[in-house]
């Protein structure tokens, strides 16, 4: 079966998915202004410091919206649909792309409490999902 | 002159009027072209070049778009025996066809060149697809995706979905209102001979076609096709010369983003897009306001785009896109016409040129369809907009182009008739 496509760490994520790999959900807090980003950047796009440390993140969150994916966009997800893709808001403020899982697809509504989970999907990689709170 | 003197040269309104699209040249939208990108885009701009009464000597700037298939302009140039002064190939998709034709203007009334050819050839159906699957699939995981693909974020329908989603959440926006720009398209499609997809559909046949990504039915997306287009831009003294009737451009707002443009999403609603911000460029520039227009064309990539992007340039209030495509405004014989072509979800896909090309037709009076043509070679509008019949709009003055890349995103132009 085909594998989906994986993220290639690289300097600005390495710390992102060797914490996923160890299951702690980590994102960036600057040091000046004390807010927190997501994605990984070489900058706070707040305050453009690059005092940025790695903190653990609460892990929860509400779905700030979706979409029930009902079509495969590689051969890696063939048999794997509907999945939902989500845009999280985190506790701590940022948002990011994910998936809702151990729920009916159908039943995510926007506003909904979530918090992180870990899928190992290679000995190399975790991402990082939710799931219903 | 000094940059403080009593004209301001520095600013774009000292540009409008002063440029004009004279040609337009397009294929047929096809499934399957059975030829590579060069062919297609040296017969498109050839076309162009006809239809403006220019031939290659005429022409020495050349401007392309792609961010999946195409051919560099100097291979274009060259097998038209263009001479070019200045030419670029650039990345994008549907915020381009706008911006190049600023770009245009630019290059000209800095005294690079004289008259661009700006042209966009794909084979998006045959050959690589936008999104979805196709090569696109085998490209590696890095930059912005890192933290999207292995999730099977992907095509451009999944990462529009949740804007499409919160609007409905945030205003009540309906499915069946939305579905009425695929059913109004197609309507207009219907009296397009060169529209891919030509039958009339409604609102039934868009819910009940099977789900892609929640709330994007397949009928809510676009068509994919293989064709090319060409547009030819230049001063408006040269634009007197040309064969047809100019299409003045008055202001163009090019590639304009929401904060955070990496990810849109991250800042702000998201059931906002571009247009919120490109709207203070375009109106004031153009000195005319959205109630003064006549015909307007609203990317469609999605049934969904058209109404984000009406709504926000300000053709209704914030949140009342829905009723406003769904009311009638925007059919032939409405108010506000849309897409008279078909646009992208039903006469093919082009990455928001064949809009624009449709838009330059409706302001000479002479869109091409099933009317007929007049001893003095001019086509007979009838203005009967029944199934098979006229899609000219009666007396077009303004007309407006609003481009999508994302809900990040985007451009738009505002033409006047010659
Ligand atoms: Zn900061």
């Amino acid at each position: 079966m085909a594998q989906i496509p994986l993220p290639r760490p690289y300097q600005d994520t390495e710390a992102y998915w060797s914490a996923a790999k160890e299951h702690r959900f980590v994102i960036q807090k600057c040091r000046d202004c004390g807010e927190h980003q997501f994605y990984p950047r070489g900058v706070c796009s707040h305050c453009l410091s690059s005092a940025l440390d790695w903190v653990e993140a609460s892990g929860s969150g509400t779905v700030y919206s979706f979409s029930v994916n009902y079509r495969a966009p590689h051969p890696g997800f063939a048999g794997k649909t509907p999945f939902v893709l989500a845009i999280v808001e985190l506790a701590e403020g940022p948002r990011m792309m994910t998936n809702i899982v151990d729920c009916d697809p159908e039943s995510v509504r926007i506003g909904m409490p979530v918090v992180v989970t870990f899928d190992d999907v290679t000995e190399e990689i975790t991402l990082p999902k939710f799931r219903p709170a | 002159m000094t940059p403080n003197s009593d004209m301001d040269v520095s600013t774009p309104r000292s540009m409008r009027d002063q440029f004009a699209i004279v040609g337009v040249g397009e294929t047929t939208y096809t499934r399957g072209s059975g030829r590579s990108t060069r062919a297609l885009g040296t017969w498109a701009i050839r076309n162009a070049m006809e239809d403006a009464g220019l031939g290659p000597d005429d022409i020495d700037g050349m401007l392309s778009y792609s961010n999946n298939d195409s051919t560099p302009a100097t291979f274009m140039a060259g097998d038209l025996g263009i001479r070019l002064n200045f030419f670029m190939d650039c990345y994008g998709g549907g915020s381009s066809t706008e911006a190049l034709i600023g770009m245009a203007t630019g290059v000209i009334a800095a005294g690079m060149c004289k008259t661009v050819v700006i042209f966009r050839a794909m084979n998006g159906f045959s050959q690589v697809r936008i999104g979805g699957t196709g090569a696109r699939s085998a490209v590696p995981v890095d930059g912005d995706n890192l933290h999207s693909r292995a999730y099977g974020w992907q095509s451009a329908g999944q990462m529009f979905a949740p804007s499409f989603l919160r609007h409905m959440y945030d205003y009540g926006t309906t499915p069946e209102q939305v579905a009425m720009v695929k059913v109004v398209h197609s309507e207009h499609a219907s009296n397009n001979p060169k529209a891919l997809y030509k039958k009339r559909l409604t609102v039934d046949d868009v819910l009940s076609s099977r789900m892609i990504c929640k709330p994007l039915h397949l009928l809510d997306c676009c068509v994919e096709t293989d064709n090319a287009t060409a547009i030819i831009v230049t001063s408006i003294d040269r634009a007197r010369d040309c064969k047809h009737r100019p299409a003045i451009i008055r202001s163009i707002a090019g590639r304009v983003c929401k904060p955070r443009a990496d990810m849109h999403y991250q800042a702000g609603p998201i059931s906002t897009v571009a247009g919120h911000y490109a709207k203070d460029i375009l109106w004031p520039n153009a000195g005319v306001g959205p109630e003064d227009i006549d015909v307007t064309g609203a990317y469609d990539a999605f049934t969904f785009t058209t109404m984000l992007q009406l709504e926000d340039y300000g053709f209704c209030k914030k949140g009342e896109g829905g009723q406003y495509v769904s009311d009638g405004t925007t059919r032939l014989g409405g108010k506000r016409p849309n897409n008279t072509s078909g646009g992208h979800l039903c006469e093919g896909y082009t990455h928001g040129m064949n809009m624009v090309i449709e838009n330059v037709r409706q302001l000479r009076g002479d869109v091409d369809d099933s009317c007929p043509i007049g001893p003095d070679g001019k086509r007979q509008h009838t203005y009967d907009y029944r199934e098979g019949g006229c899609r000219q709009v009666k007396d077009v003055e303004l007309t407006a182009n609003l481009g999508w890349a994302n809900p990040g995103t985007g451009s738009a132009m505002v033409m006047m008739r010659g």
